[in-house]
């Protein structure tokens, strides 16, 4: 198992790698393009194109040969050395820095809520099948899924913060962070998210609790007498929890990353999300290139971790050949 | 969605064509339909769309993009290894259909679905492109009325104040004067493209990898897999970001980089179900037999996983219309095509007293994703009686 695990951790340095590959690729295509059309303006405006091309791979770099290019450029990569952000006036990494703690605000307790309530709401659901509760959390559950989260939380904010006035509609990044304040302008986003990623949690769990629902481990335990609390965790839930922990890491952390963006921009709350949406509106390519990329990194830890819970949660599985 | 012909006999069977390619009927349909297609647009590309510029089909300022020839091929893929085989094979698809009856809220939403495809097919053809009138801003639904003071002018009755809706915008307009109604239209167009197209991408992607990993296995399986999973790792939606930041947006883009990326999961799917089916007996018997790698896949373990991949689909694609309105509403998709997100963007600030305008565009996407999560069930039932829910 420890091999395993060491093999999966190798495996996700070299996923980073490649995928840092392609986005230099990616970048050095464009560049390419910026510098044609450059030549071009040069061309037309009838200066000196070649001129024009050399001062722009000056500025550039890219009159460096192209190994040393990609070289420079994941040593840079990896020495957290992500350049400056002209739009923001600060180095790229201060102003994630600096965006960071607003993206935690909500998404940890947004976290909590939806591995507790899902867990619970699926666990209840299989054990009280077809019953009208379940058919309640069946029907929350779909109607969460389906309302587009920014559309909900414009509808929401209007309804609970222009008419009712019991949140503020402005989000006020100076509240400090266990207060009341921010707790009031926490509680519709947090709320958003949780309704979104709460079904399918829900619905998976409770599809997989029903398998050891009706388990004759499940009924000789009951037999013994044991207590139904005791069941539910030790019988129902702990061997349910090996393929729930795959789908929570991909279907959360896949929802996590696209809802930052639209949660952020529609409360206005300065994280992650809306940095790196403001560095696109600013052509701001470093600001750009950095956002996505700890998008990136948290996806791939996120998966490293899941393979890592796996191994912990099911010691049936044979890792010899894997 | 078994498509084996039950009825063929022994002696029906042409053996010897098995190591070869046959092809099929609905194969023969759709390579002579691809075929026809590829004609027509060599030779509306050679002399650059004369054919279609002013064509008469479609109403004011259509034209034919590369998103409309691969929603075509989607379109002819879809006809024939869906529906050609649905009507044939009557008594499988009568079994079917009772099966997917039993959830009466699948019923209603298969309508629903198929209405906003039908609208989303011929909309072009129904109505124009909405144009900007200042003139007629903000007119409330029909039924519904709004303070007078909010439409400039109101082209329904006034009543006690009021601006009453009129039939002439049956779903009011926007905060520039755009009919509501043939926006929601456009919108079932992207729709239903981006469902059609990345399905499409989707289903031939992931099929083939997934097959072709669990059966001919070794290194082949050993690259496929790895690649699947560093494709996994990399959200679809920040590629995206990164792609539109750097070249630019359009809906062809996002169809392109959801299709083509997106597909990981459906390879995995297939290949565990490829992977029990090849340990079936028909399969051991058909290798007995002598049938190549390729017969075995196309005739045996394709048609047996159809049914996972179909209703895995089902499950997909309402994400992926729900990412494309998110992106819409940030003002990152195709700024060229009128679609929901981008409706509900443009009356968020109108919300307090238009509420409208973003609520109607809502609704529908609402309803889309709704149907498709019922259908999706009501499939997995119906096709799938092996799988349980995972």
């Amino acid at each position: 198992m420890r091999w395993y695990v060491a093999r999966r951790l190798l495996w996700a340095i070299v996923a980073t790698f490649v995928i840092l590959s392609i986005t230099w690729a990616l970048l050095y295509v464009t560049e390419q393009q910026a510098l044609t059309s450059i030549q071009f303006q040069a061309a037309v405006s009838g200066g000196d194109a070649e001129a024009a091309r050399a001062a722009y791979e000056q500025q550039r770099g890219l009159d460096r040969p192209l190994w040393r290019q990609y070289t420079d450029y994941m040593t840079n990569m990896a020495t957290f050395n992500w350049g400056y952000s002209t739009s923001r006036g600060q180095p790229v990494t201060a102003a994630i820095a600096d965006a960071l703690p607003y993206t935690m605000m909500y998404s940890v307790p947004w976290t909590i809520l939806t591995v507790a309530l899902g867990l619970s709401i699926g666990l209840y659901s299989a054990t009280h099948q077809y019953s009208r509760f379940d058919y309640a959390a069946t029907f929350v559950a779909f109607f969460g899924y389906a309302i587009p989260n920014f559309w909900f939380g414009i509808v929401l904010l209007v309804v609970f913060g222009v008419h009712l006035d019991m949140v503020p509609i402005v989000f006020d990044p100076d509240a400090p962070v266990f207060s009341l304040a921010n707790a009031r302008q926490l509680v519709l986003p947090v709320f958003v998210l949780t309704t979104g990623s709460i079904a399918s949690l829900t619905r998976y769990t409770r599809a997989e609790a029903l398998e050891y629902v009706e388990a004759t481990f499940t009924k000789t335990a009951k037999a013994k007498g044991v207590s139904e609390r005791r069941i539910l965790l030790l019988h129902v839930l702990r061997p349910a929890a090996v393929p729930l922990s795959t789908i929570l890491v991909a279907d959360l952390l896949g929802l996590f990353i696209a809802s930052s963006y639209l949660v952020e921009v529609v409360f206005g709350i300065p994280g992650l999300g809306q940095l790196s949406f403001k560095a696109i509106q600013n052509q701001d390519t470093p600001l750009v290139l950095a956002t996505t990329l700890v998008g990136v990194f948290i996806a791939v830890i996120g998966n490293l971790l899941q393979d890592v819970a796996y191994t912990v949660l099911d010691p049936r599985i044979d890792y010899g050949d894997r | 969605m078994s498509t084996d012909t039950p009825r063929r006999r022994f002696e029906d069977i042409d053996w010897e064509a098995n190591h070869g390619i046959a092809v099929g009927r609905q194969t023969a349909g759709f390579l002579t339909t691809l075929a026809a297609l590829a004609v027509v647009f060599a030779f509306d590309y050679v002399r650059e769309a004369p054919l279609f510029s002013p064509n008469p089909l479609f109403r004011d300022g259509w034209d034919l993009t590369q998103l409309d020839w691969l929603f075509v091929v989607s379109l002819s893929l879809f006809v024939f290894y869906v529906l050609v085989p649905l009507a044939t094979h009557r008594r499988m698809t009568a079994h079917y259909w009772r099966e997917f009856r039993k959830n009466r809220a699948a019923v209603v939403s298969l309508w629903f679905l198929i209405v906003v495809f039908t609208l989303g097919l011929v909309g072009p053809l129904i109505v124009s492109k909405p144009q900007v009138a200042l003139t007629q801003s903000y007119q409330p639904p029909v039924g519904l009325s709004v303070d007078s003071t909010v439409p400039l002018s109101c082209v329904g009755d006034v009543v006690g104040g009021r601006c009453h809706g009129n039939w002439q915008f049956p779903l009011g307009t926007t905060g520039d004067g755009k009919d509501i109604l043939s926006l929601v239209v456009l919108g079932m167009r992207v729709s239903i493209r981006i469902g059609l197209i990345t399905s499409f991408l989707i289903i031939s992607i992931g099929a083939t990898v997934g097959t072709v990993a669990a059966y001919v296995g070794g290194l082949v399986d050993e690259v496929l897999m790895r690649y699947v999973d560093i494709q996994q790792v990399f959200p679809s939606f920040l590629l995206y970001l990164l792609l539109i930041y750097l070249f630019g947006g359009s809906l062809l883009m996002f169809i392109l980089v959801f299709g083509l990326f997106s597909w990981g999961g459906t390879a995995r799917l297939v290949r565990s179900a490829a992977l029990q089916r090849s340990e079936d007996e028909y399969v051991e018997v058909a290798r007995c037999a002598g049938a190549g790698t390729a017969h075995v896949i196309r005739r045996h373990i394709l048609p047996n996983v159809s049914g996972t991949v179909i209703t895995n689909l089902t499950l997909l694609i309402p994400g992926l219309i729900l990412f494309e309105a998110g992106l819409a509403f940030l003002s990152l998709g195709d700024p060229t095509i009128p679609s929901w997100g981008q409706t509900i963007a443009a009356g968020r600030s109108d919300l307090r007293t238009a509420w409208w305008i973003s609520t109607v565009p809502g609704v529908f996407l609402f309803l889309t994703i709704l149907a498709f999560n019922f259908v999706g069930d009501a499939l997995r039932d119906a096709l799938d009686p092996r799988s349980e829910v995972e």
